[in-house]
């Protein structure tokens, strides 16, 4: 048991922290605002009119500055790559953190649209209690209504099943992020809330010389159970009202233009660095095989880019791992990418007819990356996403004596026995390069066949190692999981995941829960939609 | 680029517009704005619209994830036949639906969103789209193949127990005894 609490220790414990600091602070946050606008002396009077809608709206406001400044910075992929690559600066378990950067976006971005859900709530009682319905046309009325449309159409397309199926309606409402921030910035501008900003001089509850005896008591005795210790005091002046500074802006301009350089700054070398699509090859199973040509371009194995084609469609950026780099001339490396999806098809179809130009934007590091900082890793590929693997194993290939990997578990799980083709060689001549080395229990690759109809083997002579390692059904992880912890102990194993959520889930709860004799394994999931 | 599926987001969009639409006809309601009938008919609405929308359809191409326990709703949502496989119904529903929200506050955000979701599905309809439920897939039950009439009853049979003991002496005999041959492994 103490064993898997090590490995909870590792996979969760700097996740549930973060989280635990977050949420806190939206705690503080709300609860700061609340009673600041509750029990505040520069507010007596609004909160008097209002009651508790001013609060909640008011503190909602405060967590929604703080979720939508922290929003952007997930985002900022060049930022976090250049934080993944400089492993001096930052630890494993700071790499790891970055991993989750995506789920941290999602949390922030669920909870704009909670909050947003109950500021409005708050302020439409508010509207109500002043009946000022004309409101609703005013500057913060119309921005706010046209805030919660943007927020509705980014947040319906956002779904998992709207990003697998038509990742073009996700791409493009979530670009009008940037029409939310404007409208923001617009929104609380209006300055329709004040506050009074001489409470010295004209503390609430304060008697004034010209009106009647009866008047300043009633002010007095309604004031006094607040400020029953205070002395009555005469107003010294009329209260002075002012709108706030438009904190907002304090809380968004930063990341905002942190985003918007780090756009540009990708945007630029995508423009200006000359990509050549040097061949397409059709492989089994509908997948497109691409090769380019790229200078100043220096991408570490794992990593994924992010292609543009314009004859294709102008908009449309896509992420794509990168299966092979290798230098081919001097500056200019040689990348292959493999893809199932239209997009691909596409680019490779108009690279028949024409030389398509094509934007790379990247190369953006994934948690793969974190294959050779282990000594022992597990890497589970489920049908295409076997692509982050592909590269590790083609770096082992060119040079694995300086890495600190010194095993590799390799298990790949496909519905279809062509699939395995598409890296048959590469597997094949990783195998017999390590078996020249001397290295024979460096690499461990087991093939699983999901789908069990019919008689299939791996027939080609060439292809024999594989065709004794291919297994029909669905691998029995807990087996897997017992066998590597028998004999790799005291070690810890990296586990690398990329395929279906079915798999995913079923290695993070074996990862936390089987006690494996004294090896702690560690969980690092690569995610793409 | 591709087939997009309009009415998956649509049917998301109706989805949130039908919670969106409930929030606000129960804030109306709780608040006695004026006008708290037009709140009372959003919560109805809005309640009937997410029945309505819970079950997801299937796609045209490719794996549809179901929503949690939605096959009670798929077996009802199916009954009504070809009301509710149409979309150019479920579009003209919900902005028939979405009409009387307008005239209260409260309601007016989730009006807009559901008017929204109704144009969605429309886009839907004129691309040919319709609701498929997602039913339970039935595997044909595994049957044993055709060739083998008849398990066999009795063991195979086994030489006497003389022969099946290695005698001692024959120290090259007196290896482990393999039923077939054995080749070396790769």
């Amino acid at each position: 048991m103490s064993v898997a609490l090590k490995s909870w220790r590792a996979n969760e414990g700097p996740k549930h922290l973060i989280m635990m600091f977050w949420i806190a602070v939206n705690v503080f946050l709300f609860w700061r605002t609340f009673m600041m606008y509750f029990s505040g002396a520069q507010y007596y009077y609004l909160h008097k009119m209002l009651g508790l809608g001013l609060c909640i709206s008011r503190a909602s406001a405060s967590v929604l500055n703080f979720n939508c400044s922290l929003v952007l910075l997930p985002m900022c992929r060049s930022l976090l790559t250049f934080l993944r690559g400089s492993q001096r600066v930052t630890g494993r378990c700071v790499r790891r953190l970055l991993d989750k950067s995506k789920t941290f976006h999602v949390a922030c971005g669920v909870t704009i649209c909670v909050f947003s859900v109950v500021h409005v709530s708050a302020h439409l009682v508010n509207m109500v209690k002043l009946m000022i319905f004309l409101a609703l046309f005013l500057v913060p009325g119309v921005t706010g209504v046209l805030l919660v449309l943007v927020l509705f159409l980014m947040f319906t397309a956002s779904s998992y099943c709207i990003r697998v199926s038509s990742y073009e309606i996700f791409w493009y409402t979530h670009n009008l992020f940037i029409v939310f921030y404007i409208i923001l910035m617009l929104h609380v501008a209006g300055g329709a809330l004040k506050y009074q900003s001489n409470v010295e001089a004209r503390p609430p509850g304060c008697t004034h010389n010209n009106l009647s005896s009866w008047t300043n008591h009633k002010a007095a005795g309604e004031k006094g159970a607040e400020f029953s210790g205070a002395p009555q005091t005469v107003c010294q002046e009329e209260a002075h009202f002012q709108p706030h500074f438009p904190q907002t802006w304090l809380w968004v301009s930063a990341p905002l233009c942190l985003y918007c350089a780090e756009w540009l700054y990708r945007f630029i070398r995508s423009s200006t660095a000359p990509v050549t699509i040097v061949s397409v090859v059709s492989d089994p199973c509908d997948v497109v095989e691409l090769r380019m040509l790229m200078s100043g371009f220096k991408p570490r194995p794992g990593q994924y880019i992010v292609l543009n084609c314009p004859s294709v469609s102008s908009f449309e950026n896509h992420p794509f791992t990168l299966t092979t780099v290798s230098p081919f001339y001097g500056s200019i490396m040689e990348m292959d990418i493999l893809s199932t999806c239209i997009f691909s098809n596409l680019i490779g179809s108009s690279a028949f007819l024409s030389r398509p130009r094509v934007h790379v934007d990247g190369p953006f590091g994934s948690p793969s990356e974190e294959v050779f900082n282990y000594e022992v890793s597990l890497c589970v590929a489920g049908g295409i996403g076997v692509t982050p693997f592909a590269c590790v194993l083609q770096a082992l290939f060119d040079d694995w004596r300086q890495y600190k990997l010194r095993r590799l578990y390799f298990v790949w799980v496909c519905r279809d026995l062509q699939s395995f083709y598409w890296f048959a060689d590469l597997l094949c001549g990783l195998r017999e390069r390590l078996w020249r080395d001397n290295r024979p229990d460096y690499l461990n690759v087991q093939l699983y066949l999901s789908n069990t109809r019919g008689l299939q083997v791996i027939g080609e002579e060439r292809y024999r190692f594989l065709s004794s390692r291919l297994r029909i059904g669905r691998p029995k992880w807990k087996l897997l999981f017992q066998e590597i912890g028998r004999a790799n102990q005291l070690k810890r194993v990296g586990v690398f995941c990329c395929g279906p959520k079915g798999i995913s889930k079923a290695l993070h709860t074996l990862c936390n829960s089987n006690p494996h004799t004294g090896t702690a394994f560690e969980y690092n999931k690569e995610t793409f939609i | 680029m591709g087939k997009i599926e309009w009415a998956m987001w649509a049917n998301e969009q109706a989805l949130a517009a039908g919670l969106i639409y409930a929030t606000g006809g129960i804030v109306g309601v709780a608040g006695q704005f004026r006008g708290w009938q037009f709140a009372c008919f959003g919560i109805a609405a809005g309640v009937f619209v997410c029945l309505l929308e819970y079950p997801r359809s299937k796609r045209g191409k490719g794996t549809s994830v179901e929503r949690t326990g939605q096959y009670c709703f798929t077996v009802c949502v199916k009954a009504f036949g070809p009301l509710t496989r149409n979309y150019y119904i479920r579009a003209f529903l919900h902005a028939t639906l979405c009409v009387p929200g307008g005239f209260m506050l409260a309601t007016v955000l989730g009006c807009v969103c559901l008017g929204i979701a109704s144009l969605i599905y429309l886009t839907a309809a004129i691309h040919g789209e319709h609701w498929e439920p997602i039913l339970p897939r039935r595997e044909p039950p595994k049957r044993v193949g055709d060739s083998i009439k008849e398990p066999p009853q009795n063991p195979p049979p086994r030489p006497p127990p003389e022969l099946r003991r290695k005698k001692a002496d024959k120290l090259e005999a007196a290896a482990y005894d393999n039923p077939m041959s054995v080749t070396v492994s790769e």
